[in-house]
């Protein structure tokens, strides 16, 4: 009993791991350009397909996820400039557009790749399964994905607070026209962090697809699940992301082992704590 | 000129729907039935979107909530349609109630939080199968059948639907143009000076939320009987955008806006389906070409060239 439950609670991380991967995107694009992109979820479906196939042809794992989340930029980098730069600040009609965006993705998604589930083949040291102490057994892929987000989170955290960059980004989810005033290309600085919220969905996808699988569906199952994190953390939030992916992870991981029908229930759960509570999230502010 | 050409335009559209069964076979009458039950559930979503100016993408979880309680007591515990009906409606309802706390939220966040609040219903539909029956469902729903009103065939069925959609129509017409509606139009347009005035705000969404739920449930029951069995597929997410898309393509805050989207998205399904196999893709196109080029749907194309018609005339 308590094995099983220190085997969850490392589930619950290494889901939190991917969870954050993902939702950090969404919220940085939000945060700064005030963008909803539902098309997240299909950037890390088309993200890990492209990742597979790379994958299967030259057998490294490393390539898959540079390609993976190289591909999405290139097409993220359009969608960003020829359709959603198009609704201005309209969420309602950007939400809209990349619902559409994302079913026309997912659909030639499942006409290159099929319906069945696929399994981005890891590399051999990350295969098999490790020792932990006291005896436990665990997959020594979930365990490198923990490390793995801990090192992107840091990495984000440090450009976010240390460097030039993150601070003219931190500038401009204050407040954008002031940045622009002081004679900074914020155009620029949108590509660069939408390019960068593409490149960690579609790495998510890859790095997903190895314990996950890939499937027609599997875009927008995780996108809801990237969604509650955002949702709980509170839009906009770095921080706010990583506390969230952490409490959502956790929650689900509990979630599948003690109540299995209704492991989408308890997503409703900190959901609706947080409606009653904090309607903005942990880390949200008032807009 | 306007109102002059509005009640013999609502006569002949009246006559057309009533005889068409007779003209059109026994395909029509069952895709046009489908498309009355999807344009109610667009215009349980435009209540929110059209007037109060909230955009919810849970919808469909009201409306399979409820398809499932008929469908279960029905099919299940043999329990008649004039207490089966309404307790779907009663579930949906109900359902609405607690999703309704969503009102706390605005704008994105409310976006968001209804589409988890949506993925949630999916996925217990989906794994719930002891009581769900999983992605198979709940089939062999009988026709409905209360005492006097007992429907055999597809034709008496959908005199059935179109009966209730135009009394729903005309309730909901009450509703808009009713001080309640006023103080949604209002509420969208200035949440703040609303406030002020001395309305609670959050009452009112919460209200239009719950009455919104109900009319989607009511959509429900009329899907289940028509359907004749009930999925997952009924609570999944596209089912909650297609109704939105549907309101925005034939024109929020109207009436007849979401039945005109209904039937186009519908007509446009069944025909594209028939010789191109990438539909969703299609689907997808249509939301994007949506966004960017008719954002005030087909009411609204009409009503602008209506304006150049008649500035054309006058002037």
């Amino acid at each position: 009993m308590t094995s099983s439950a220190i085997l969850q609670a490392i589930n619950g991380t290494s889901l939190a791991a991917l969870l954050f991967l993902l939702a950090s995107g969404f919220t940085l694009t939000f945060g700064l350009m005030r963008v909803v992109n539902m098309a997240h979820g299909a950037y890390y479906l088309l993200g890990g397909y492209i990742g597979l196939t790379i994958a299967e042809r030259t057998g490294s794992f490393a390539l898959a996820i540079v390609g993976g989340g190289a591909a999405v930029v290139a097409l993220g980098y359009l969608i960003d400039r020829f359709l959603i730069r198009h609704t201005g600040e309209n969420h309602l009609a950007q939400v809209l557009l990349t619902v559409g965006v994302a079913f026309v993705i997912g659909d030639v998604s499942l006409a290159i790749w099929g319906g069945d589930s696929l399994k981005v083949p890891t590399p051999v040291f990350l295969r098999g399964a490790m020792e932990l102490p006291g005896g436990l057994v665990y997959p020594r892929y979930r365990f490198v994905l923990i490390l793995f987000g801990v090192c992107v989170g840091a990495a984000l955290w440090l450009l976010y607070r240390k460097t030039q960059i993150g601070a003219v980004v931190r500038a401009g989810v204050d407040d954008r026209e002031q940045v622009s005033a002081t004679g900074i290309n914020v155009d620029r600085l949108f590509v660069l962090v939408s390019a960068l919220a593409s490149f960690l969905a579609g790495m998510a996808g890859v790095v997903g697809g190895a314990f996950l699988t890939l499937y027609p569906g599997a875009d927008w199952e995780i996108l809801v699940v990237a969604l509650v994190v955002v949702i709980v953390g509170g839009l906009g939030s770095l921080g706010g992301a990583m506390l969230g992916a952490l409490i959502v992870g956790l929650l689900d991981a509990y979630g599948r082992w003690l109540l299995p029908e209704f492991s989408y229930f308890v997503l409703f759960g900190p959901m609706a704590v947080l409606l009653l509570v904090r309607p903005r999230g942990i880390f949200g502010r008032e807009s | 000129m306007r109102n002059a050409l509005r009640v013999p335009l609502a006569l002949a559209a009246l006559a057309v729907a009533v005889l068409l069964p007779v003209a059109a076979g026994p395909f029509w009458t069952g895709l046009l039935t489908q498309m009355y039950v999807f344009g109610l559930l667009a215009l349980s979503v435009d209540l929110l979107l059209g007037h109060a100016g909230l955009f919810s993408l849970c919808h469909a979880s009201f409306f399979a909530v409820s398809a499932y309680t008929t469908a279960i007591l029905q099919v299940r515990h043999a329990v008649p349609t004039a207490l089966a009906a309404p307790a779907g409606l009663l579930a949906g309802t109900l359902l609405g109630l607690v999703f309704g706390f969503a009102v706390r939220t605005r704008g994105v966040y409310f976006i968001l939080i209804t589409i988890a609040f949506g993925y949630v219903v999916w996925g217990v539909a989906h794994r719930w199968s002891s009581f769900t029956g999983g992605d198979n469902g709940v089939t062999n729903v009988p026709f409905p059948d209360v005492g006097a009103v007992r429907v055999e065939s597809h034709t008496e069925y959908y005199y059935l639907v179109l009966a209730v959609v135009l009394l729903c129509a005309l309730g909901y017409r009450l509703l808009v143009a009713s001080p309640f509606g006023l103080t949604l139009r209002g509420i969208r347009a200035s949440e703040t000076r609303m406030r002020s005035l001395g309305y609670h705000s959050g009452l009112h969404l919460y209200a239009a939320f719950v009455v919104s739920a109900a009319l989607a449930s009511l959509a429900g029951v009329l899907y289940v009987y028509y359907n004749r069995f009930v999925n997952p597929v009924a609570a999944s997410f596209p089912i909650s955008v297609e109704a939105a898309l549907m309101a925005i393509i034939g024109g929020t805050g109207t009436i007849v806006g979401p039945f005109i989207g209904s039937m186009i998205i519908l007509w446009l399904r069944n025909w594209v389906s028939s010789f191109f196999e990438l539909y969703a893709s299609v689907m997808g196109l249509v939301f994007i070409a949506a966004v960017l080029w008719a954002p005030q749907g087909v009411v609204g194309l009409v009503g602008r060239l209506r304006a150049r018609l008649a500035g054309a005339g006058s002037g």
